[in-house]
């Protein structure tokens, strides 16, 4: 099912026509949730290095309470999560469903665009609650709730365009991978979100089994949104820019349908040995070491459909993005095993580990795949091309070199911390040990944020300017060459 | 997939069951827990179990001011974890108990609308907090100043639970007694405000590890009154 470029030169005008048409249909929306996201993750970026810092030094900057750590990390989390991938994920759907089902966005653009304010208000309104002492102390859902309802409009206003056109253009003999896992997300989320936030803001207390809803929700979350964005975002752009089809269908199905059944159980694994039922712990733990299937079955399938292409890794922003959020998926799904086993979770059972997943799956895997998709729809939206391959390469490498510091750094410190906690020498111990242990290991993630801080401020400029119009006029895409010629890209990439 | 319809009832079923088992029945299921009386007989004791609620308001603070991510509140089991050999982390404060502090169970948060399980451990679990409590005045005091009680501590400030005031008359009686270099200037004191008493009352209500009825007392936790 891959678009590939058509013999008759007219048949391609045509499809480019359309292609253009369905660009511009979709441009303002698209650009609106990139831009403000890419704010949203600046700011978190920049809670990070903050949040790092106080918890080496508690009274860095004074005492106020707005930035006390159990204030700053909950906000950092929420907005990189709520501010950034939730709104920049939908902008990827939001392009991807169009173009892949050849559908114009024909109308409710204004409704999306209502929708889109009011979610950032939400998201702003929210984190300035957690800050100024309106936290819940639910992973995740730390806003106060009476955000989450205009949070659920909003995704649901971006997420019905989304359905009609799926549903307009449904070939029942073909199988669109990419648009089933966007769908998959547009479904996913709101069942999920609203579940959590009922049983958690409107039903009377649940005692420890809200606790083990909100690991659930989180789990849920980055199972069946991040990674379905990310993986329908990595099936669509590593065809698109290799220029091979997907190297098999089978394997996209069999991929797909396991993270479908699977993924809705993990989460309570993270309260092992808690107050849970023991059953509920151990099917989550059972799940996250299953879906090692999945993880392995779509990492494979990317490989093979990379193959042979490996240069254009070096040459193609998109694809160099895309093929390391999509080498990361297998990275955090074995991060997620070893935390979900019970022989290796309970060691890092409440370390900064479970920080590290959550960043590894965020940032790793989900927010590069993101990333490689902005670097191919924006210049198509705004009909300008990028500005700098410096950018463009500085952003690549302070993410990679930040994001790998953060998550080798949390891995070591969680085992660290873990072995610090369980060692039987020190039952009689105080914390004195375990927190000048883990110093070194805040340190070095305060100074990984402040580098991915850093990419992102001039991530942020240079898509700032490409929404100005202010990108280079060209029709040539903007390529990190590395001693290749640019026609080593396919036709189809241009497209 | 032949159709639409098909599709989205497969989505629908590979998600409802997670769903279903884990979050729906379970939270119908959990309308149902109340507390359990123990039996004169059998368990030596009488009352019901959990026998005292923690105290909300102290809990509002403790979420708000996100004490939860550095701090745990479950005990794990023993062939998880050495949780429960840890020294005054139960009832008996003895340097060496005869048996490990229990894990918890569902009931032991009955009552609370949402229990802060933790989300990393870089203090002290506070599950059984209050046995081991200090006396008021230096929990006051860890929370005013942390780092007046342990130099390496990495505990925020919370100077915004306390109001540090001119002292018009007499100083206070709560006025905290703080060490000449975490006091305020002459003539000031530093008196909790009621979120503060409020989290101190939580802290000291935090008590998990009651007998549990049916259990006898020597395969629970060490039950000593």
């Amino acid at each position: 099912m891959q678009t590939t470029p058509s013999s008759a030169d007219t048949d391609l005008l045509a499809d480019n026509l359309r292609r253009a048409a369905i660009d511009k249909s979709v441009k303002g929306p698209v650009l609106f949730l990139f831009l403000n996201g890419a704010f949203w993750l600046m700011a978190s970026t920049i809670l990070g290095v903050l949040a790092a810092l106080k918890l080496f030094a508690p009274s860095f900057l004074g005492d106020f309470a707005v930035l006390q750590y159990g204030r700053l990390q909950p906000t950092h989390i929420n907005a990189l999560v709520y501010g950034w991938g939730v709104q920049a994920g939908l902008g990827v759907m939001l392009w991807i469903m169009a173009r892949r089902s050849g559908q114009e966005l024909k109308s409710g653009k204004s409704a999306l665009y209502v929708a889109g304010v009011f979610w950032n208000i939400a998201v702003t309104l929210g984190l300035v609650s957690i800050l100024t002492g309106g936290s819940t102390s639910m992973e995740w859902m730390e806003m106060p709730k009476w955000v989450w309802p205009i949070m659920l409009i909003s995704f649901m206003t971006f997420a019905w365009p989304m359905v009609s056109m799926f549903t307009r253009a449904y070939r029942p003999e073909g199988f669109m991978v990419s648009t089933w896992y966007v769908l998959g997300a547009c479904f996913w989320f709101p069942w999920i979100f609203v579940t959590a936030n009922v049983a958690l803001h409107c039903l009377p207390g649940l005692g420890a089994l809200g606790a083990g809803i909100n690991a659930w929700y989180v789990h849920a979350i980055i199972l069946l949104f991040f990674t379905p964005v990310a993986i329908g975002s990595a099936y669509y752009f590593i065809p698109k820019v290799t220029g091979q089809p997907i190297a098999s269908g089978q394997l996209a199905q069999l991929g797909f349908w396991a993270l479908a059944c699977l993924g809705g159980w993990p989460g309570m694994q993270h309260f092992m040995g808690g107050p849970l039922p023991a059953w509920m712990p151990a099917i989550g733990a059972a799940t996250g070491v299953l879906l090692l299937i999945p993880v392995g079955v779509v990492g494979l399938n990317h490989h093979l459909t990379t193959l042979g292409k490996h240069d254009l890794v070096a040459t193609s922003p998109t694809l160099r993005f895309t093929f390391f959020g999509a080498a990361f998926y297998p990275v955090s799904g074995i991060l997620l095993a070893v935390l979900s086993a019970f022989s290796t979770g309970a060691d890092l059972q409440f370390t900064s580990a479970w920080y590290g997943f959550q960043i590894i799956a965020i940032y790793g895997f989900f927010s590069m795949c993101v990333f490689g998709a902005i670097y191919y729809i924006v210049p198509r939206l705004t009909g300008c091309e990028w500005l700098s391959v410096r950018l463009i390469r500085n952003h690549f490498w302070f993410s990679a070199y930040g994001i790998a510091t953060i998550v080798i750094t949390s891995l070591v410190a969680g085992i660290q911390q873990g072995g610090d906690l369980n060692h039987p020498d020190m039952w009689d111990q105080d914390f004195m040990q375990l927190v000048l242990n883990t110093r070194g290991y805040v340190i070095a993630r305060a100074i990984a944020w402040a580098l991915i801080t850093w990419s992102n401020v001039w991530f942020l400029i240079h898509l700032l300017l490409m929404v100005a119009g202010l990108g280079r006029r060209s029709s040539a895409p903007t390529l990190l060459h590395h001693g290749h010629e640019e026609s080593a890209l396919p036709h189809g990439a241009h497209a | 997939m032949s159709n639409f319809r098909t599709f989205i009832l497969a989505l629908t079923a590979s998600f409802g069951l997670p769903w279903l088992c884990l979050i729906i029945i379970p939270t119908i299921k959990y309308q149902a827990l109340t507390p359990i009386a123990y039996d004169k007989e059998k368990d030596g004791i009488e009352g019901y179990y959990p026998p005292a609620p923690i105290n909300r308001q102290g809990q509002l603070v403790y979420a708000r001011e996100g004490c939860a991510q550095c701090h745990t509140q479950m005990i794990r089991p023993t062939q998880l974890a050495l949780d429960g050999w840890r020294k005054g982390w139960g009832q008996d404060q003895e340097t060496r108990p005869a048996a490990p502090v229990r894990s918890n169970t569902l009931h032991d948060y009955l009552g609370e609308p949402y229990a802060f399980l933790g989300v990393q451990r870089i203090g002290p679990d506070l599950t059984n907090y209050a046995w081991r409590a200090p006396s008021r005045e230096l929990i006051h005091q860890l929370l005013y100043a942390p780092r007046s009680l342990h130099d390496w501590s990495t505990m925020p400030v919370f100077s915004n639970l306390y109001l540090n005031q001119l002292a018009q008359g007499p100083v206070s009686e709560k006025a905290l007694k703080l060490p000449i270099k975490f006091a305020p200037k002459t003539g000031y004191e530093v008196v909790p405000t009621p979120e503060a008493e409020a989290l101190v009352d939580y802290l000291l209500s935090l008590k998990k590890d009651y007998l549990i009825p049916g259990m006898t007392a020597a395969a629970a936790a060490p039950a000593k009154k």
